[in-house]
């Protein structure tokens, strides 16, 4: 159990981030840490994906300009290009989020789900 | 506007932006224009270069920096970022190959692939992302002013 | 794998539990640009400096600005409790989720780094860009050749999505201001 968690310490690791990331979405009450709660859970995919590209002993994905093929450790830069694309549109997503957030602000007067739930009934 | 009232003046802020701001500005730009060789890129450069904004926003009032940077030229820079994308790769389309296909530019032009590459990362993805993170700042910085509490009527 | 890794991870899990605890919401906001940042430095060690630098930038940078930007726009609710109080359902749901993903997923996947393991040693795609690369495109980044140019229109698309963001944010604010 000690080994297995060893030898595979980031996907051990995403998965609890994405447990913690779980646990804020459906707990939180305020919407603001529920945001916080979906960044959580896409940066522990992001770990995901570059612990995939990871090789042991390799170097970052640059290859000299002449490579010498079969010998070389480099990480797969695929996973890279992947994650690095979904940064940004993720903090596209966490800004149209908050915008949103600070609508309901304006029009509710709370950030707290079970108030905004109560307000909405009493409408 | 009501964030005005949000500012102060901050000698330690200030001082310290002052002394920051060109080395990540330089940096930023080092990103973008180095991303073929070495790690970076322009999504890289374009974040803090955008960040850099953000940091003289925070010390010398979000406000003043709006109207020094002026609205059109944020939307040039996003919208001018997405036309350069767009016409690098229609162009390459023009030219007889598939969207983006850089050997077009070689066979035609003798314009070697790299900078076709380079074009679309310092003149599209860069200006893209770092307009978007200014945008985005100013933006929620700006928040949304309700109607009905200041009785401004419905002139949304 | 090192010691400062295993210390990075141990930082990133303590940082994460308590962004999910802290009741203050400054609180939260504030470690979670520290868990961001240790996110970038994790990144690092498993050999991606590119998305580590974005991580860094945006992650720990942007992000946190943002979310400072919309507590200073909203509220920020007061209280005598520091950590929020544990709910108990929603724990015992992210749990199981956690044990279930432990017990059955995690002995499936490949140790970290392993240079058999398929995911890396794949031929057609990580080898076929590790040898190509440069030959094809001219540049040493295998990154930037993979966002650039093999891949170059998916980068497009997700240039618009961003833009597209942009413009929602926009929209919803109801700003005329960049008009």
């Amino acid at each position: 159990m000690i080994e297995l968690l060893a030898s595979r310490y980031a996907y051990a690791l995403m998965f609890v981030l994405l447990a913690i990331g779980l646990y804020m979405m459906i707990a939180n009450e305020n919407l603001v840490k529920k945001l916080i709660g979906v960044n959580l859970f896409q940066t522990a995919i992001f770990l995901f994906f570059v612990a995939v590209a990871y090789v042991e002993g390799g170097s970052s994905p640059v290859v000299p300009a002449d490579p010498d093929p079969g010998a070389q450790l480099i990480a797969s830069p695929l996973p890279h290009v992947i994650v690095l694309t979904a940064i940004v549109v993720g903090v596209a997503l966490t800004a149209v989020g908050l915008a949103l957030i600070v609508r309901i602000y304006a029009e509710y007067g709370t950030l707290r789900e079970d108030t905004l739930r109560e307000v909405r009934a009493d409408d | 506007m009501s964030y005005q009232d949000t500012y102060s003046e901050s000698q330690v802020i200030l001082t310290a932006v002052k002394i920051i701001a060109p080395f990540t500005l330089t940096y930023g730009l080092f990103m973008t224009f180095h991303g073929a060789d070495t790690p970076g890129g322009s999504f890289q450069g374009g974040a803090i270069i955008g960040v850099t904004v953000l940091m003289l926003a925070f010390a010398f009032g979000i406000e003043p920096t709006r109207e020094w940077l002026r609205n059109a030229v944020l939307v040039g820079l996003v919208a001018g970022g997405v036309a350069v994308f767009i016409g690098v790769g229609l162009a390459a389309m023009a030219l007889g190959g598939n969207f983006l296909e850089y050997d077009r530019f070689f066979e035609v032009w003798g314009i070697r692939q790299k900078w076709g590459m380079e074009a679309i990362e310092i003149g599209g993805i860069a200006l893209i992302v770092a307009g978007v993170v200014i945008t985005l700042f100013f933006a929620t910085a700006a928040g949304f002013t309700p109607t009905r509490t200041d009785g401004r009527g419905e002139d949304e | 794998m090192s010691a400062v890794a295993y210390t990075l991870v141990v930082f990133v899990l303590l940082t994460a539990v308590a962004t999910a605890l802290f009741r203050d919401v400054l609180s939260a906001i504030v470690v979670f640009g520290a868990y961001s940042l240790g996110m970038a430095i994790l990144y690092t060690f498993l050999l991606a400096p590119d998305v580590a630098m974005t991580e860094a930038a945006i992650g720990a940078g942007v992000t946190t600005i943002l979310l400072l930007l919309t507590i200073a726009r909203t509220s920020r609710p007061s209280s005598d409790r520091i950590f929020e109080r544990v709910n108990v359902p929603a724990l015992v749901v992210c749990g199981a989720f956690l044990v279930v993903m432990l017990a059955t997923v995690l002995p499936a996947t490949e140790a970290v780094g392993d240079p058999e393991a398929i995911a890396w040693a794949n031929p057609e795609v990580t080898g076929y860009y590790i040898e190509n690369t440069y030959e094809d495109t001219g540049v040493q980044n295998a990154v930037t050749a993979v966002l650039a140019a093999y891949r170059g229109f998916d980068t497009f698309g997700e240039a618009v999505v961003v833009f597209a963001a942009g413009v929602a944010t926009l929209l919803v604010l109801g700003r005329e201001v960049f008009a």
